[in-house]
């Protein structure tokens, strides 16, 4: 039987197959369960695509901000809260797809990997799978009235805990009652987007940030260098301008008053390689999940850029575009003494008996992100008029990024508050605002002010 | 000290949080206490699981213990002083290492002969060696009886065979296993537990299919059931009083009955009292198959009555064929509708069997290969390809066991494959079906439904069920066959429908197992043989529903719906349990010497 028993192996290859598919199939299951579960015609979770049961949404103080009441989907009692977060929670008809709703849904709807989409006592039990966001509605609101209609996004988080206290985004609508978008495609052009999370810019001066952080770290004695600026400067025949002629600038000085023709010539010592470095490390280009939400990449391809490309690369122009969360966890990085911390919008329960490490990353060199700390503050109080934000200690760079011909410019202003009471960074950005310092720091001054306030 | 003492607060607070947590947890316990369903579910829904774990290793930790234990049947005397054992009733002697008694001589052929066991006596037989067999110097010209100090010369090498002290009776019933017992009895587990827990297990499950379906019961469900029950019962006490000892491979079978009519009381209870006749007279079928196994010669003689039954079911089905969901594989007698090709399984496996003396003289399988032909044509002409697959796939492992020739094997399948392409470029169902494959959720709701839905509420029971009954895919078409699967993992646990699946996995490693301690060739190739349907079928079965092969419409052996598929079934099961040999009565009469001297 030794004869056959060699030949029985086929039979054992055959069984080896089935569990070689079972371990397959447990991946698959491990990895997507989640997404097939969630299905929309799964009828232990949906009817008529709609959730049966949801968990609540919460904002960081408790208020609700979504909930499903008799098969219908409520929001906040009020409305200015509603639209102010309705790119936070979603609208009726799951349009945004960063929304909470959509973006959550796994957790609102109480499936688990473990239980699948069994719940104890179906119809009472919507207990666990509430979700409580690190949003303040009350700061929301102040952000959304402060853009006044206009297009853009504000953004709030801690740098210390990586919380976003304040995300949104412009045009919005109530989310109770839609208004017919195709109507006024003008007026609501973009609006499932959350700008924020979403959306790339043109990031024009702002990029002076990363610039000078790869100038400190790659040239000698730069804090001691000295360039001339005449008003513009030509480069392989491409010119380079300045609003104003600047004179002999520093670094420091040169960041203050966001002088073009220095930094041109910065990016040129620099090179492109080594700007495409440090725009990747600060997360250009790169993935980056919040809460498993995808967030923007926004684009770097700068490094072959050559001559005037070059020095319009270096100050945030050419090909670049930045992503305005991206941005803002830039300058918390910055502010955290070069450390990183992811930003996030789940408020974290504290449920687990472990402490859990967070997703901090160092981002930039302890001594650079003082020295070009320093150089936001001097920006603050030298340019941008520390009376506006008075008490604040606010380190902050405008962007006045070029959008081409006919049009405004789109409006920066990205920074942070040296303060251990409030560790916030923050961005605003106003589409086609005009100057970053006037009009997205007057919004940023009054999102930071109310969040001191509370 | 300090981070200590921080950490310690962090922890007590959070531990403060998990406290309340749980008070939480219990006092909604209470609040719905009204609702006895709820409770029950959720606590059925994890001793489930648990109960089919201890069921499973229960039943296959017996079944693979003592495997290795093959005593000797008689001796030979080698010239050189040694004694060899004849641990078969079919023993290959040659050079070659796959001999069963290696003589590694030079003069000796790869494969010179073959001793037997039959009707009570040994026979030598020639394999066409260049050296010649002779028996007490008599020339064996194809075989010879061979008798207790006999001299049986290989070319000139010479061994004398010992009977002595060996009881030459063999031909006991396999259904009996009251000789194997002594030797299990230190580490027994004992059946009657596994059993009683099994009984345990459906009635669980039964209680919760009666909890979840409140007003809207369908009385067949209890009563099926309670039947169901008295059935394995009555089988169980039937077995016992013909001495049968060892059931783990009956039990584990019963249990996955079991599980299927708990899935149909949910599904379709209007199948359930055919599905429960099918079961008994499969069971029956099981019955008597084993006793005709256990008689070798009987079953060399049954097997061409088989063929001939089958070919005459091939035709019935060409002429009387039904066309049910794209295949015509249906024959309606009037009274009940049965599938033939499941029936024609059974004389598949069986036509393919050999002795080792005609395995080793006649390497031609022809004859089988025609037969297989002729199959595997029909059930294309039926358009039943998944049942095609299933008996190419046997096919080439019994094409295998018979011949050890892999070079024509791979020829075969490579044709075969060829000839399955054109089959699929010029078929529009079949080629919708393939089109599908791999992405159906881009097919969601079209030639990827099925599919799509049996992931999507596969996923929605997580590990534990959302609680026999409470499930939404048997709505959907073929739930109980096709995407059984899908089935148990929704409304029982994935846990569950992986164990079904390593329990039919089980059953193809344990026929491997068994191939050593065969007594004879026949059967280690039926065993193989219908070991491979299983595992087949249960590929295309499962892997079909969650998209990792092409969904075909084959049946889960003993889970799906299906009275035709079942009775097949429980007569495949009786070809791998004729095979387990492994128990020596030398052993036994160890036992009984020091039972009389104790």
């Amino acid at each position: 039987m030794k004869l056959l028993l060699s030949r029985a192996i086929a039979v054992l290859v055959l069984s080896i197959l089935l569990v070689t598919g079972l371990v397959v199939f447990g991946i698959n299951y491990v990895n997507k369960a989640s997404t097939w579960a969630q299905y929309p015609v799964n009828a232990h979770l949906y009817r008529d695509g709609l959730l049966k049961v949801s968990g609540k949404i919460y904002d960081r103080k408790g208020n609700i901000l979504f909930q499903i009441q008799d098969g219908k989907k409520k929001f906040s009692t009020n409305k200015s809260v509603r639209t102010s977060l309705m790119h936070a929670t979603g609208d009726l008809y799951g349009n945004v797809s960063t929304g909470a709703q959509v973006a959550f849904r796994g957790r609102l709807s109480g499936w688990n990997i473990i239980n699948g989409a069994y719940r104890f006592n179906l119809k009472n039990n919507t207990q666990g799978h509430d979700l409580k966001l690190t949003l303040d509605s009350d700061l929301c609101v102040t952000a959304y009235n402060a853009l006044n209609g206009r297009k853009g996004t504000v953004g709030v988080y801690n740098y210390k805990t990586g919380e976003i206290i304040c995300m949104v985004s412009s045009p919005s609508f109530d989310p109770e009652n839609p208004p017919d978008v195709s109507k006024d495609s003008e007026k609501y052009s973009g609006v499932y987007l959350n700008r924020l999370l979403s959306a790339v810019y043109t990031p024009g001066s702002v990029f002076k940030l990363i610039t000078a952080e790869a100038a400190i770290d790659n040239i000698a004695n730069i804090t001691d260098a000295v360039y001339h600026c005449e008003g513009e400067i030509e480069i392989n025949g491409v010119m380079v301008t300045c609003p104003s002629k600047h004179g002999d600038v520093t670094l420091e000085k040169a960041l203050a008053h966001s002088c073009n023709v220095a930094f041109g010539q910065i990016a040129l010592e620099l090179g492109g390689k080594t700007l495409q470095k440090y725009a990747e490390k600060a997360g250009f280009n790169k993935e980056l999940k919040i809460d498993g939400i995808d967030i923007a990449k926004g684009t770097a391809e700068i490094s072959d850029a050559e001559g005037g490309d070059l020095a319009w690369a270096g100050i945030g122009q050419y090909t670049l575009t930045a992503n305005p969360l991206k941005m803002m966890a830039y300058a918390g990085a910055i502010a955290n003494g070069g450390i990183g911390v992811q930003p996030r919008l789940i408020y974290k329960d504290d449920n687990s008996l472990i402490p859990n490490l967070s997703l901090n990353k160092r981002v930039l060199n302890e001594d650079t992100a003082q020295t070009l700390g320093k150089m936001m503050r001097n920006a603050v109080i030298t340019s941008y008029g520390e009376d506006n934000y008075k008490g604040l200690n606010l380190c902050a760079k405008s962007g006045t990024a070029e959008v081409g011909e006919d049009k405004r410019p789109h409006s920066w202003f990205v920074g942070y508050m040296e303060r251990e009471d409030y560790p916030l960074a923050f961005v605003v950005v106003v589409e086609n605002g005009g100057s970053g310092s006037k009009v997205a720091g007057q919004v940023a001054s009054t999102v930071i002010k109310k969040a001191v306030s509370n | 000290m300090k981070v200590i003492s921080e950490f310690a607060q962090v922890f007590l607070e959070r531990f403060q949080n998990v406290a309340d947590k749980i008070t939480e947890y219990i006092s909604i316990f209470f609040i719905n206490f009204e609702k006895f369903d709820y409770i029950y579910t959720h606590v059925v829904r994890i001793i489930l699981p648990v109960l089919a774990a201890t069921i499973f290793l229960r039943c296959i930790f017996p079944l693979l213990r003592n495997w290795k234990q093959n005593t000797a049947l008689a001796y030979l005397h080698m010239p050189d002083g040694t004694k060899t054992p004849i641990r078969h009733w079919e023993n290959s002697i040659g050079r070659s290492k796959l001999s069963d008694i290696v003589i590694n001589l030079s003069f000796v052929s790869r494969t010179h002969a073959v001793i037997t066991y039959r009707n009570g006596g040994w026979l030598i037989s020639d394999l066409g060696s260049k050296g010649g067999v002779k028996v007490n110097n008599q020339v064996v010209e194809k075989s010879m009886p061979v008798n207790d100090g006999d001299t049986i010369s290989i070319a000139g090498y010479d061994m004398i065979l010992d009977l002595s002290g060996f009881s030459q009776n063999f031909d006991e019933s396999n259904l009996s296993d009251e000789a194997k017992m002594p030797l299990y009895k230190k580490k027994i587990l004992r059946t009657g537990l596994t059993f009683m827990l099994i009984l345990l297990f459906q009635c669980l499950g039964g209680i919760q299919i009666l909890a979840s379906a409140g007003d809207e019961l369908n009385k067949a469900v209890p009563l099926t059931l309670i039947m169901f029950i008295v059935v394995e019962y009555t089988c169980f006490v039937v077995f016992k009083s013909l001495g049968k000892r060892f059931m783990e491979l009956e039990l584990l079978t019963l249990f996955l009955c079991g599980l299927n009519l708990l899935i149909l009381s949910s599904a379709s209870p209007d199948s359930l009292y055919k599905q429960l006749g099918a079961i008994v007279a499969g069971i029956i079928a099981y019955f008597v198959l084993t006793l005709i196994l256990s008689n070798l010669d009987l079953a060399r003689k049954v097997k061409y009555l088989l063929v001939a039954g089958a070919l005459g079911l091939l035709v019935l089905n060409l002429v009387l064929g039904e066309t049910r969901f794209g295949a015509k594989n249906w024959i309606n007698l009037g009274f009940i509708t049965i599938q033939p090709m499941e029936f024609v399984k059974i004389a598949f496996v069986i036509a393919g069997t050999a002795t080792l003396d005609k395995l080793l003289t006649t390497r031609n399988i022809t004859y089988f290969i025609g037969f297989s032909g002729a199959c595997i044509g029909v059930l294309v002409l039926i358009r039943d390809f998944g049942t095609a697959v299933v008996f190419f796939g046997a096919f080439l492992v019994i094409a295998f066991m018979r011949s050890g020739d892999w070079r024509t094997i791979a020829l075969i399948t490579a044709g075969a494959a060829l000839g399955a392409i054109t089959v699929i470029s010029f078929i529009p169902y079949v080629a919708s079906r393939f089109k599908a494959w791999g992405h159906v959720w881009e097919y969601a709701d079209t030639s990827g439904f099925q599919q799509t839905r049996t992931m999507i509420y596969a996923a929605s029971g997580g590990l534990f069920g959302v609680g026999g009954g409470n499930g939404y895919l048997k709505y959907i078409a073929a739930a109980d066959t096709d995407l059984v699967f899908g089935v148990i993992s929704e409304e029982w646990g994935i846990l569950i429908a992986v164990m079904v699946f390593l329990i039919i996995v089980f059953y193809g490693i344990y026929a491997v197992f068994l191939t050593k301690g065969c007594r004879s060739s026949f059967y280690a190739i039926a065993a193989c043989g219908a070991a491979s349907m299983f595992l087949i079928q249960t590929a295309l079965n499962v892997f079909g529903s969650v998209d990792i092969l092409p969904l075909t419409g084959v049946t889960l052996p003993f889970v799906s719906n299906g009275g035709s598929s079942m009775m097949a079934s429980w007569s495949l099961l009786a070809f791998i349990k004729s095979a387990d040999h492994r128990i020596r009565p030398e052993k036994v009469d160890a036992h009984k010497r020091k039972g009389v001297r104790g």
